[in-house]
């Protein structure tokens, strides 16, 4: 499903480039729940928003349904589309309604129906819900209430792959187990999910695989069981420690 | 409300009695310098009653004379027996039945209200403004994009023109426009006016949209993008309606000062307010009653745009 080869993104700064993806080569499959953990600047949030294309690569490869993004021919709205994507900062246009939120994409991008639109939008509402806040202004929901219209919105859009960046780290704590057990319900219906989050609990319920980064390097990958009680590599411990 | 209004009476009957101040010093000094204020000239300025005298062209005899309404119809038998008829007031009726009129005979008038110089300078002004002001947001939204472009040339392009036309000053940019391009494009005076006030509020405007752009977080763009919408689809639905709710009140500044800006055009003898005060000064000697009431109808232009851009920012604040 997605393909990544020796993925590398520098930013030039002050003089020094930093390499905040250095070399990541891994393979997603479908149905598959990823979630990438690590520490901050490790790089996990600009690897997850290399695979939609909201940064450019420097160089290597990924390939989403064998469509190679590093290609200058690839028109990366096409992929997008197929690509959710569920901000830490959720993202939602102010200026509109939930309701509007949700439709506004099928209609321009999907070309849909406005009924059509909004009869999906109303389905999904219900199915994080919240359906009794459509014609309600963003700003008048709670965080939690927010990223799961968040979710929807990236939802209405028939996704392959669900990208989420630290979809729980805007919250109050009392709202993350709602927009987690969307996130779970979503894994259990079986989409492709990648994952950047610190919620260890939640990687090692649903992920199907861990993936640990630091520096910019993938530094350990594997089953949330190898992974949580038995790393192999150092740097891995040495997290997992201090986390747990 | 109630509350403040007791809490702070002193400091409001101070305001009144700094106000009625200024205009007891300013009644004295007036008075010393030997002026005659004759306020009753103004008014004429901006309608008067306008007297269309009737006459009959050729010798005529009366034939009937109706009323109705305080509007009397004259039948009158011409010399070549053609029979004519003619509408006037009736309180300025000159002839009877069977009276025998001369050629240029006056039969009495009609009155009618028109519009006076002053009334036409307002209309004038406020159509320079409107206009300019629409050519002008068009202008500042093109060069506001230009402005974020990725595009080199257009980025230089834009700034180039922002920089030429916000170090010059407008009155030097009216001649320009009027004398030379005016001469070389072959435009009349109104059009040079018009064009030379859009294209000095489309730099002010570019800057203000560029501003208003580049405040809506980025994760907006992002956000658009990541749902597969284009560049022209995200600024269309996303960024733009936002930043235009953030731009309206610098925006609706800039406009106000068009309308003040636009007094300037009189220099190319456009006969705006400012200019048909002018003329009026010339014709009645009433110098301070005239400027007083062109500031005035400039305040009352200003304070309905600033008006009614205040209950449209009330109506986008739905979201807020």
């Amino acid at each position: 499903m997605i393909k990544t080869v020796d993925l590398i993104k520098t930013f030039a700064g002050r003089g020094q480039t930093i390499h905040a993806v250095d070399g990541v080569t891994t393979h997603i499959k479908a149905g598959e729940v990823v979630v990438v953990i690590g520490p901050s600047g490790s790089g996990k949030s600009t690897y997850l928003r290399c695979l939609n294309g909201l940064e450019e690569l420097t160089s290597g490869h990924i390939h989403i349904d064998g469509v190679d993004l590093a290609d200058r021919k690839t028109d990366l709205n096409k992929v997008r589309r197929e690509v959710g994507m569920v901000f830490q900062q959720f993202n939602l246009f102010p200026h509109k309604t939930v309701l509007q939120n949700l439709v506004l994409a099928q209609t321009v991008v999907r070309r849909r129906k406005k009924s059509e639109a909004e009869q999906k939008a109303r389905a999904l509402l219900k199915k994080v819900g919240i359906p009794e806040k459509e014609m309600e202004y963003p700003i008048r929901l709670s965080g939690g209430q927010q990223q799961r219209v968040a979710i929807a919105r990236a939802l209405a859009m028939d996704p392959k792959v669900m990208l989420f960046d630290e979809p729980t780290s805007a919250l109050d704590p009392e709202m993350v187990g709602e927009v987690l057990e969307v996130m779970k319900q979503l894994a259990r219906e079986g989409m492709t999910m990648v994952v950047v989050t610190h919620e260890m609990g939640f990687a090692r319920e649903v992920a199907d695989r861990v993936i640990f980064m630091d520096h910019g390097k993938l530094v350990e990958e594997g089953t949330p069981e190898h992974f949580f009680t038995n790393p192999r590599e150092e740097r891995a411990k040495l997290f997992l420690k201090q986390v747990l | 409300m109630l509350d403040s209004y007791r809490k702070d009476w002193h400091w409001r009957l101070l305001t009144i009695l700094i106000l009625v101040s200024i205009v007891i010093g300013l009644w004295v000094s007036t008075s010393k310098v030997n002026y005659t204020w004759r306020w009753n000239r103004v008014p004429q300025y901006f309608v008067y009653h306008n007297e269309t005298i009737e006459r009959v062209p050729y010798d005529s005899r009366v034939l009937s004379i109706d009323e109705a309404n305080n509007i009397t119809t004259v039948t009158v038998k011409n010399q070549f027996d053609e029979l004519e008829t003619y509408q006037v007031d009736t309180d300025t009726l000159r002839v009877f039945v069977d009276e025998d009129l001369f050629s240029g005979d006056q039969i009495g008038s009609t009155f009618q209200w028109q519009a006076g110089p002053l009334l036409h300078g307002l209309g004038v002004t406020l159509w320079i403004s409107a206009v300019s002001s629409i050519i002008g947001l068009a202008i500042g939204l093109f060069t506001g994009l230009c402005r974020l472009s990725r595009n080199l040339t257009l980025r230089q392009l834009s700034i180039l023109y922002i920089e030429i036309i916000r170090g010059t000053p407008l009155l030097v940019q009216i001649f320009i426009v009027y004398f030379f391009f005016g001469t070389v494009l072959n435009i009349d005076r109104m059009a040079a006016g018009i064009a030379a006030l859009s294209i000095f509020a489309g730099a002010y405007v570019a800057e203000i949209i560029r501003a208003g752009i580049q405040s809506i977080p980025k994760g907006q763009m992002e956000a658009a993008r990541s749902l597969g919408m284009n560049t022209p689809q995200a600024m269309i639905h996303i960024i733009l309606p936002q930043a235009f709710k953030r731009t309206l009140p610098p925006l609706a500044g800039q406009f106000i000062s068009l309308i003040k800006d636009s007094s300037l055009v009189s220099v190319i003898a456009i006969t705006d307010l400012t200019k048909a005060g002018r003329e009026v000064i010339t014709s009645t000697f009433a110098t301070f009653e005239i400027w007083f009431v062109v500031a005035f109808l400039y305040l009352t232009l200003t304070s309905i745009l600033s008006q009614v851009i205040a209950w449209v920012e009330r109506r986008f604040a739905v979201s807020d």
